[in-house]
């Protein structure tokens, strides 16, 4: 083990035809399912936005972001599988029995259409952070490539976040406070998604599958997005918000971890309806599923 | 305002290099996605052909163009054509290597089988017909176990 972290540490990449440590291809595997998964249940929330979308724009932008995370997901889900913890199958079985994760800003509802742009805006520009701060040495090749056009995609989805954000900060009265309202419930989720501090013990870290703390990660997109919804004549919802004299920098205030936690227990406020809903989605398809897999036996 | 051949020239160079929304270190040009930049009544026209229809990107393409112009003093008109139809043997070299080793997605090539970016196999398998997007598909490398995004050729039917 102490040979491989040196070999980690000097900057190695693993291959999976290479030899590594089992603690090791457990976290790799485990850290990649949870993305899967995240990748998953956030297409399904598109998917949901693509009729309600408001005009033709909007839904062909709504369908490529849906076709954008199921895709992400089926090529997480082929790494995850390959190394052969458990099948694409019992990744899915588990994810739609509620005994794995999902990241926890899937975990609530989306009421209103500038909540949706608040997801694109606050939470996709968070998991773009936390995504790009995986990549930048990931130890882990196979997962490394799949994140570096992941993350040229989610850019993509940010840039429209931000146009659809400033559209409505310079819409009607009405539209400003609709976004702000949006933004009083999504602010607390997006800077959650970071989780809490990281552990000096975190394997994830010493294992270079992740680059940056926590908290490292948390503190720099504070100090991006707070001056940016400030600017579009939003107010940041907490109270305790200040900028510090000595430093400059934005300090939000002290985060209760204990909701979260919950919630990444699938007991957040709406992780029953999106499981059930996710799981009526894979029961639909069950028909396709069969017939691709008859399919080399019928048209042999 | 005449627009002279020196005009025209300075708009084509600066169009050029108007790069993708995804992949910011490609450029419309490279990728075949610039048709033409030509004078058309009294304004300039630029032509684009889409790599697929219905791509999501195209009016940020066009935005972006404009803008492009605009930093010369210059108006354009943007047109998606129908005719030539995009294929992937509009891809310059120098993106398709961008393209294989930045981000491991590879090109269907005119004959023979697709090569794997990662390790240079030719023994991929088709996963799915669409991936991320609408226009590559996905596959897999049993040699370096690395699923492969290849774009797609469309079949152009010869009349």
């Amino acid at each position: 083990m102490e040979k491989f972290e040196d070999f980690l540490d000097a900057g190695g990449v693993v291959e999976p035809n290479d030899a590594m440590p089992e603690s090791y291809r457990n976290a790799v595997f485990r850290f990649i399912e949870l993305h899967a998964n995240s990748e998953y249940m956030g297409g399904l929330t598109e998917r949901d936005w693509i009729p309600k979308a408001p005009g033709l724009h909007r839904k062909l932008t709504a369908l490529a972001k849906t076709q954008d995370e199921i895709g992400h997901a089926h090529l997480l889900y082929m790494i995850a599988a390959d190394l052969q913890i458990k099948t694409r199958e019992e990744m899915m079985i588990d994810l739609l029995e509620g005994r794995t994760h999902f990241h926890n800003v899937f975990h609530y509802r989306v009421h209103s259409w500038t909540d949706q742009i608040a997801v694109a805006y606050l939470v996709d520009a968070a998991a773009l952070a936390s995504q790009q701060a995986v990549f930048r040495n990931c130890s882990y090749g196979p997962y490394k490539r799949i994140l570096r056009r992941v993350i040229a995609e989610e850019g993509f989805h940010m840039r429209n976040g931000e146009e659809m954000m400033l559209l409505m900060a310079h819409g009607t009265r009405t539209q400003h406070e609709m976004m702000q309202e949006s933004i009083n419930r999504w602010w607390l989720p997006a800077v959650q998604l970071f989780g809490p501090d990281s552990r000096p013990s975190d394997e994830l870290l010493r294992w270079h599958i992740k680059s940056e703390r926590n908290e490292v990660l948390r503190d720099r997109y504070v100090q991006k997005f707070v001056p940016q919804l400030l600017g579009g004549g939003f107010t940041v919802p907490d109270p305790g918000l200040r900028k510090d004299p000595v430093d400059g920098k934005w300090k939000i205030s002290e985060i209760d971890w204990e909701p979260l936690k919950k919630t990444m227990r699938n007991g957040g406020p709406d992780s029953a309806r999106r499981i059930a809903d996710a799981r009526t989605a894979w029961q639909n398809a069950d028909w396709v599923r069969k017939a691709l897999d008859s399919s080399s036996e019928v048209y042999a | 305002m005449t627009i002279t051949q020196s005009d025209l020239a300075a708009v084509r160079s600066a169009v050029g290099l108007v790069t993708d929304p995804e992949y910011p270190d490609l450029t419309i040009k490279q990728l075949g996605i610039l048709e033409d930049v030509v004078i058309d009544a009294s304004s300039i026209r630029v032509d684009l052909v889409p790599t697929i229809l219905g791509c999501p990107a195209l009016s940020t393409i066009e935005k972006d163009v404009k803008l492009a112009a605009r930093k010369l003093g210059h108006e354009v008109v943007v047109r998606f054509c129908r005719a030539p139809v995009w294929t992937p043997d509009r891809i310059s070299p120098d993106a398709r290597q961008i393209l294989a080793n930045e981000y491991t997605i590879a090109i269907t090539p005119r004959s023979g089988r697709t090569q794997c970016p990662v390790c240079g196999a030719r023994s991929m398998e088709k996963r799915s017909d669409v991936g991320p997007t609408a226009c590559r598909s996905v596959h897999w490398c049993p040699e370096c176990r690395n699923p492969i995004e290849v774009v797609r050729a469309r079949e152009i039917k010869v009349q």
